[in-house]
């Protein structure tokens, strides 16, 4: 029986485990699925597609390409803009980081105002039909996601004034523009399936 | 320790004898269970059921020995193999057995690959699913095409919250379902509202109606009797009132009752869940919310409520 | 290895953690510690296990006698609605996150979850969605009542055309459950991957570990598809849209495959953890190590995989096609194959040990019992000819209760006597377990057996009323229901007493292995804290001279002297 014994010789080093440190592994974790509810709704839009009897609301034969054709040009090069923001970062040159990251900030609000002008414009709407439900459920929540990065961003932005900001590390900005990326390429998927599939 | 019992399992022979009787009594038993299986079921009366049956009792003949032979082995573990009141020593250290695990990943696989390629050719002998086809919702149910072979229909089986009603190739309405024995008949599925499922357990077959899309069904009664139709997929606050009677008759009776159905006039069907609607309303509408059911159908043949069925 | 056998004066020592039971505040408070989150959400779990019980008790009430006479059917609607919705998501859901966020960081030997606050809000959500249904009862036109499956277009007929209804509550409480998993999900699986004790690599984690793990990769990969249904049957109810609404196009089958997407694997989610529990026990009570410790870790994830591509099982009969219907048939029947494995290694780990019938181990193996009759009736169900007749009818509800309850409610009552001790630190007392046990087994074998006959001759599932025929199976299932209920008594006055009264725990009372057992009973507020043992084997070495970590010795006394 044993209670009490100091002679043990111990050969073990005290293990350790971090206690933080592991915002990207979860944030990762959850941008994937989070990918499923898009990608829910991606399968939802095709198979109604493909099965609808009707698709398009009446007095409707398609939806105009051009304009969305911008926004997305927009959306996709802000995508290359604000890696060279993050590069900035590396390199500690913070007002170039700040000056490049708060023009990715104005590209996703213009994707937002074209997407608003371009709703405006529309003849029909969330209620005309399945078409018009998938439409607007997806740009919108896809918009969601966009008016969120942009939000992101801008906190970001208001802590890179902060001082000591980066000392742990740049997570913060890592995962936003993570986050930015994959907005983007939803939208690369959005919209083949909804301007180019018609 | 249980030092007797060990020995026993010990010695070769005891061992493999215990082990051979028990598979026999497990196989005997089995079989057994697999011929009182058909007892479970209701009246087969529909060409569909024997298959079902033989599927059905084959699963329960593996089933019962599977079952058997493992809560068998747990029963034998612990009767002998309980620790004494006081015994904290550890069992026999086996980690694994390579060959064992590969015994009881191959074997089950082998069992439900020939499972399922006996169910799936019979899937292919039965085959009552014609084809589904959507439409749209504000228009006319159109006319669908059946391509496979029946002797007799369509008949529309139109179903709604809560009856329904069954409309024939000479236009006769009625509540209740009349079908020639040993004909396969054809219907269109169509619900009005919400998802209906057509289920007769005595034909063993059940076919969900899906709104805006006409299904075509096929099947071929084999007994004559009267058998329940069930609404299986819930359909709201009604939903247990809504069934009616599948008469299978002869073919002769089956073409009498045509024609002097024809001659009737239309008046009000089988509408249980209506009736029990009216009663709530004159009891002051208490409960939660419904919708309200479906008007009665105007038949030629109303049906009778209460008829003894056989299965 | 040596096993430590502990000194009775121990055992009577002073409460041993000074925020003890005493400290009861902390469980009303928004607190970060994992083990406090696990006894919050074991604790609501089983509050709502009694108000779905509750609710048992009034369907199986009305089904005692074949005509509907004690409430009017659309109350029974409501009634079988709530009772199925309260019983997967907010009591069986609940109640493994609580299992999973108290034993996932001790048995890897992490301080806490990766994300402590996180953890904190989506218990917190649990009250808050909680109520949300609950208050849908004292709407207009009552709760939502049109099954757990809430198929349109059933789900979106809103008799009373108001936009406050008991489906809007129920979708709205449904997906704040669902936001509550993912964040679980997120969390717990982050704090699998990246916070393991040193030495403990995939392949010496303990099973339940690699349970878990592939539950909650399940969760994140069906989930948000159930939540896109949700989304766009909220729209559709609220919004006039017509996803799955046949007057502009829509079409209510999709909403099925949203549905079942999740909602099978939603099942495995839960009998996932069940299984690793099972794995964890045997081998503590039959003195044994795991029979196949690799092959029972690996089936882990041949059933994840394997029921993400299955769902269809639940639609052989919606008019699917035929070639469809085969192949789900046959990806159905493959899940027996690593289920299989699993049951195989559990008999086999059972076979020469020295066997133990503790309570948590009758618990064990009554659910191992049921789970291989439920099993074999699954089998069936995935035979589509035998599925068109029997589907929709109460062999499908005999079937998933013998998964459900027979079986995870079983595995769950087990791991909650085994796991006791530990994390009060007080013993329970054997022989009202046993009573618990007796009571449970019997109330629920007469409860769900009968039911599969009443299924067999062509019952219906969710009736209120049903032919005479019927009658014989029904009035057996709900004296089976009444027993079941007297068997919480036994079951609650001796958590409460226990916890209240009962002696104290010491660390290892089953002598089992396992990080967690390395420490205090209970586990200090960072478990390991700064000395986390090293792992050399998988903790199931029973009766093998492996030792499980290094130093085994010095952290058993550290445990008793801590103690
Ligand atoms: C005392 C215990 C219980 C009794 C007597 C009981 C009884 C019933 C009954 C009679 C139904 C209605 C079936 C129908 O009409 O289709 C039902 C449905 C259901 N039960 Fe239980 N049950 C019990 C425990 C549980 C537990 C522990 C769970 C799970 C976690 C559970 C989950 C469900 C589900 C998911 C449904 C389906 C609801 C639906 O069809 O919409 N039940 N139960
Ligand atoms: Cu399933």
């Amino acid at each position: 029986m044993l209670t009490e014994n100091q002679n043990l010789t111990l050969n073990h080093k005290p293990g350790h485990i971090k206690h933080d440190g592991h915002n990207m592994t979860g944030f990762i974790i959850f941008l994937c699925s989070e990918s499923i509810i898009f990608f829910a709704f991606f399968v939802g839009y095709s198979v109604l597609k493909i099965s609808s009897p009707v698709w398009y609301p009446e007095g409707i034969n398609g939806i105009d390409v051009k304009m969305p054709l911008i926004n997305t040009v927009i959306l996709v090069s802000s995508s290359f803009v604000i890696y060279f923001a993050e590069k900035y970062l590396h390199k500690k040159n913070l007002w170039g980081f700040r000056i490049i990251w708060f023009i990715t900030m104005l590209m996703g609000s213009y994707f937002v105002y074209g997407q608003y002008v371009e709703w405006s414009e529309l003849s029909f709407s969330l209620q005309s039909g399945a078409f018009g439900g998938m439409f607007y459920l997806l740009t919108g929540f896809h918009g969601l996601h966009v008016i969120t990065g942009i939000l992101l961003m801008g906190l970001m932005l208001l802590r890179s004034f902060l001082p000591d900001n980066y000392k742990g590390g740049e997570m913060g900005v890592e995962s936003v523009s993570l986050f930015w990326h994959f907005v983007d390429v939803i939208w690369i998927l959005l919209f083949g399936l909804i301007y180019l599939w018609q | 320790m249980n030092t007797k019992i060990r020995r026993i399992k010990k010695s070769g022979f005891s061992k493999t004898f215990i082990i051979s009787i028990a598979v026999i009594l497990n196989i005997t038993f089995s079989l057994l269970m697999g011929y009182w299986s058909y007892s479970w079921l209701p009246i087969q009366a529909s060409e569909a059921a024997h298959y079902v049956d033989n599927l059905f009792a084959f699963e329960t003949t593996i089933g019962t020995f599977i079952f058997l032979g493992c809560s068998g082995t747990m029963a034998w573990i612990l009767v002998f193999n309980r620790a004494p009141k006081y015994d904290e020593s550890n069992g026999e250290p086996l980690e694994g057995n390579l060959k064992l695990e590969i015994i009881w990943t191959l074997v089950p696989l082998l069992l439900v690959l020939g499972i399922s390629t006996y169910s799936t050719s019979v899937n292919y002998k039965l085959e009552n699913l014609g084809s589904k086809i959507k439409y749209d919702y504000g228009s006319e149910v159109p006319f669908v095409e059946e391509k496979k072979v029946f002797d007799y229909g369509p008949i529309d089986v139109i179903s709604r919250q809560w009856n329904w009603e069954f409309i024939y190739p000479n236009g006769i309405h009625s509540s209740e379902l009349h079908l020639p024995v040993d004909k396969k008949s054809n219907f269109r599925l169509i619900t009005e509202d919400v998802i209906h499922s057509f289920y007769v357990p005595a034909f063993r077959l059940k076919q969900d109606i899906i709104p805006g899309s006409v299904i075509t069904y096929s099947l071929t009664p084999t007994k004559e009797g009267v058998f329940r139709l069930r609404d299986a997929m819930f359909s709201g606050a009604y939903f247990s009132e809504n069934q009616t009677n599948v008469i299978v008759e002869s073919e002769e009776i089956f073409y009498k009752w045509i024609k002097e159905t024809v001659k009737k006039e239309l008046q009000n069907g089988l509408n249980p869940a209506g009736n029990l609607y009216q009663k709530r309303l004159r009891n002051g509408n208490r409960g939660w919310a419904t919708v309200k059911p479906a008007p009665d159908p105007k038949v030629n043949d109303a049906g009778i409520e209460s008829r003894p069925h056989d299965s | 290895m040596t096993i430590v056998n502990y000194d009775p004066r121990l055992v009577k020592s002073k409460n041993p953690y000074p925020k003890g039971p005493n400290d009861w505040k902390r469980f009303f408070s928004f607190n970060t510690d994992a083990k406090v989150i696990g006894i919050q959400y074991i604790v609501t779990a089983l509050f709502f296990l009694l108000i779905g019980g509750l609710l048992a008790m009034l369907i199986r009430g009305e089904l005692i006698t074949p005509p509907s006479d004690l409430f009017d059917p659309t109350v029974y609607n409501g009634l079988y609605t709530m009772h199925g919705t309260i019983m997967l998501f907010l009591f069986l859901f609940p109640i493994l996150s609580g299992l999973t966020n108290l034993l996932v960081p001790p048995m890897i030997g992490a301080p806490d979850m990766a994300f402590p606050k996180l953890n904190a809000l989506a218990f917190w959500l649990v009250p808050v969605f909680s109520i949300i249904l609950l208050l849908s009862f004292f709407v207009p036109g009552g709760p939502a009542s049109s099954g757990w499956w809430s198929y349109p277009p059933i789900s979106i007929q809103n008799p009373l055309g108001q936009i406050i209804n008991g489906e809007m509550l129920w979708i709205i409480a449904i997906s704040l459950s669902g936001i509550s998993s993912i964040i679980g999900a997120v969390n717990f699986v982050t704090t699998i991957i990246r916070m393991r004790a040193p030495g403990m690599g995939f392949f010496k984690m303990p099973i339940f570990i690699w349970t878990v793990l592939a539950a909650q990769l399940l969760q994140l990969l069906g989930l948000p598809a159930l939540t896109g249904g949700a989304i766009m049957l909220f729209f559709d109810l609220t919004f006039g849209t017509s996803f799955f609404r046949i007057e502009g196009g829509g079409d209510p089958v999709l909403f099925q495959h949203f549905f079942w997407f999740y909602s099978h694997p939603a099942v495995y989610v839960m009998v996932l953890p069940v299984f690793g529990i099972f794995s964890e026990l045997f081998p503590v009570y039959s003195r044994k190590p795991l029979f196949g410790y690799k092959f029972v870790a690996v089936a882990s994830f041949g059933i994840t995989i394997l029921s993400l591509v299955v769902w269809v099982h639940h639609m052989f009969y919606t008019g699917t096609p035929m070639w469809m219907r085969n192949l789900f048939m046959f990806t159905t029947m493959l899940i027996a194959v690593p289920t299989g494995v699993k049951v195989f290694a559990w008999i086999a780990t059972l076979w020469g040990g020295n066997i133990r019938l503790t309570t948590p181990m009758l618990f064990c193996l009554g659910g191992l019992f049921n789970f291989i009759f439920g099993g074999i009736t699954g089998v069936m169900l995935a035979t589509v000819p035998v599925d068109i007749h029997v589907g929709n009818t109460y062999f499908v509800v005999a079937h998933f209760h013998y998964i459900i309850f027979n079986t995870i409610a079983f595995g769950i009552f087990a791991a909650i006597y085994h796991w006791f001790p530990k994390f009060t630190g007080k013993m329970f007392y054997e022989g009202l377990g046993k009573v618990h046990f007796a009571l449970t087994f019997i109330g629920a074998t007469l409860n769900w057996l009968p039911l599969h006959w009443a299924g067999l001759l062509g019952m219906p599932r969710r009736v209120a009323s049903y032919d005479p025929e019927f009658a014989i199976w029904n009035v057996l299932a709900s004296i089976g229901a009444f027993i079941l209920g007297v068997a919480s008594i036994p079951f609650i006055l001796n958590m409460v007493s226990s916890w209240v009264r009962g002696k104290a725990a010491p660390p290892n009372p089953w002598k089992a292995i396992g990080l967690e057992w390395l420490l205090p009973s209970p586990p200090p507020h960072e478990n390991f804290e700064e000395d986390i043992p090293t792992v050399l084997n998988e903790p199931y070495c029973y009766g093998l001279d492996k030792p499980f970590v290094e130093d085994e010795q010095f952290y058993i006394e550290k445990s008793l002297k801590e103690h």
